[in-house]
């Protein structure tokens, strides 16, 4: 949460749930997003993760951390 | 003789009739739909709006947009292109600068049109796409339109804090559009994938190039360049064949990885401009993408995108620098130092541009205008304008042009261009910040505030984001008890780049 309210102060991550389908998040958002997450958590976010499903909420990042982790 | 890219469009409805010239996220066009859309909506528009007028467009990333573009050329008349997502202060600064009287928009975007600082009439596109035509009237219309009419307006930043808007020449256009058709060996079997917003200065050969040759262009959602191989699935489904991108769009599919799902197909032609490829990224896609022509571009909107080129005609390292090449046709370019001579060959001088492809000018600035666009200080013999980019070059051994960043403090980001000072005026109207200094972090792509006072980063990130576009909001922000200062006054800036990490 604290990478996301760094990333985009603006924007309401606790509520919003159509990140990319609303175009919220841009490609440089994602972008500097995925390289944060993976160094923050110590994964390897890879490109068949770079779904729509998995950025639309701060939930599914989450969700997708912990798969990732596992 | 070809006055106008009315005659483009009038010549390629009826050959290529039945053929689809743009298509986008919900459905596709034909040149001969999209040649009545335009006479539609300049018959709408031709009405009242006199001739040779600005008319804002406010419109998405779908086809009703060019015909927008078109439409009001049918009128007689220029388009300068906003892009809505900007925040309402920007586009309030754009409306400022072009007091245009009219404003067409889509229905998705009204809401936004009716909150700004606008007094004009709003036409709602969807409204008026079935307006018979008047061809008395469309005649009427274009009857005092010359080669040197105004086409367009496009803005970009100013490093005053107000955005400047280079207006072009249908002559301009034409002259570009010819030379990188010929270089990119555009035809009609092209299918263009289209990436920049299409009110930026790169749109225009996505737009016009399928007017000129028959081509056809794909108008690529935008949600699609956060996921890579949404992206790929979309050029393969529309069996893209030629990439005319952002050098930021290019690095995108590179760095998430999107080689490893799937490879365009059909693709046989990029080329990329805006800022200097970096070629880690670009041997991905020579790697993976090995017959392909990579072409990078060069050149400011001043003059009429891209002034240069180069083919790259060997497989790339992660170190290699390419040049910026040659000139296109109808480009001329000279190198001057800065007493105004002509650089001894191989030294570096300030890259000047002259040729038919010079803007006319920037729209209602006519001081800003003449100190860009002077007079050629080697020719004392006749009129001859040269447009100072403000960008240093070089010839190498081979007698290609290569590039050496700037003279001044314009950086590009994201593939736009960006004036620091710009980012230092819109910060300092935050009342917590008494004193700031922006800097660019070119290996990380991170822009940077440094400042004093006791404004919170977060204040700082919502003002620009309520004033300025996403790109230009710094994403790294940092609180100082005390600017460091050289001796002579001025801000430290070696000092502060040792923040960079």
């Amino acid at each position: 949460m604290e990478i996301l309210n760094e990333l985009r102060p603006d924007v309401d991550f606790e509520n919003e749930t159509a990140l990319i389908e609303d175009g919220i998040l841009d490609s440089f958002d994602i972008v500097a997003l995925v390289g944060e997450l993976n160094d923050a958590f110590d994964i390897e976010i890879k490109p068949n993760d770079l779904v729509p499903e998995n950025f639309n909420s701060a939930k599914a990042m989450m969700n997708l951390i912990e798969q990732l982790q596992d | 003789m070809i006055t106008s890219v009315l005659n483009w469009l009038e010549t390629s409805a009826k050959q290529y009739f039945n053929k689809t010239i743009f298509t986008d996220s919900q459905q596709s066009i034909s040149f001969s739909e999209f040649n009545r859309l335009t006479k539609s909506i300049g018959s709408y528009l031709a009405a009242f709006v006199d001739p040779g007028s600005p008319v804002i467009v406010m419109s998405g990333r779908h086809l009703f947009t060019p015909a927008c573009f078109l439409g009001i050329v049918r009128a007689g008349c220029f388009y300068a292109p906003m892009d809505a997502e900007m925040p309402l202060a920007r586009l309030n600064q754009i409306i400022n600068v072009i007091k245009a009287e009219y404003m067409l928009v889509d229905k998705k975007h009204l809401d936004i049109a009716q909150n700004l600082d606008f007094n004009g009439k709003i036409i709602v596109v969807e409204d008026i796409i079935n307006t018979p035509h008047n061809e008395m009237l469309l005649n009427k219309a274009t009857s005092n339109l010359n080669e040197l009419s105004p086409l367009y307006v496009i803005f970009t930043s100013g490093s005053t804090g107000v955005p400047k808007g280079v207006i072009t020449s249908h002559h301009s256009l034409m002259c570009y559009i010819d030379a990188v058709c010929s270089v990119l060996k555009a035809d009609e079997s092209d299918v263009f994938g289209n990436q920049s917003p299409l009110d930026y200065i790169a749109a225009i050969r996505d737009i016009y190039i399928p007017i000129k040759t028959g081509a056809s262009t794909v108008i690529i959602p935008k949600n699609e360049f956060s996921m890579p191989a949404k992206l790929f699935e979309t050029l393969n489904k529309n069996k893209v064949t030629a990439l005319c991108w952002s050098v930021a769009g290019i690095e995108l599919p590179a760095k998430l990885g999107a080689f490893d799902i799937l490879k365009p197909q059909y693709l046989k032609k990029v080329c990329f401009s805006g800022s200097v490829m970096p070629c880690k990224y670009l041997k991905i896609w020579q790697k993976n993408l090995p017959d392909v022509m990579y072409v990078n571009q060069y050149g400011p909107t001043e003059a009429t995108a891209s002034c240069t080129y180069y083919i790259v005609d060997k497989e790339v390292s992660d170190d290699t620098v390419l040049p910026i090449g040659v000139p296109y046709e109808n480009y001329t370019i000279t190198l001057l130092n800065e007493n105004g001579t002509a650089v001894k060959n191989g030294e570096i001088g300030e890259i000047c541009v002259s040729g038919p492809i010079l803007a006319l000018g920037y729209y209602g600035n006519p001081e800003k205008t003449a100190e860009s666009f002077i007079q050629n200080p080697l020719n004392n013999n006749y009129r001859e304008l040269i447009y100072k980019t403000g960008d240093l070059g070089s010839y190498n051994k081979d007698g290609l042009l290569e590039f050496h960043g700037r003279k001044d403090r314009q950086i590009k980001h994201m593939g736009h261009r960006i004036e620091l000072g710009e980012i230092e005026e819109t910060a300092k109207q935050i009342k917590g910040v008494l004193d700031c200094c922006a800097l660019y972090n070119k290996k990380k792509e991170h822009l940077y505030l440094f400042y004093t006072g006791d404004a919170s980063s977060k204040e700082i990130v919502l003002h620009f984001r309520k004033v300025l576009p996403g790109f230009m909001s710094p994403r790294k922000l940092v609180n100082l008890e005390n600017m460091p200062v050289l001796p002579n006054g001025k801000t430290d800036m070696q000092a502060l780049k040792s923040y960079f990490k």
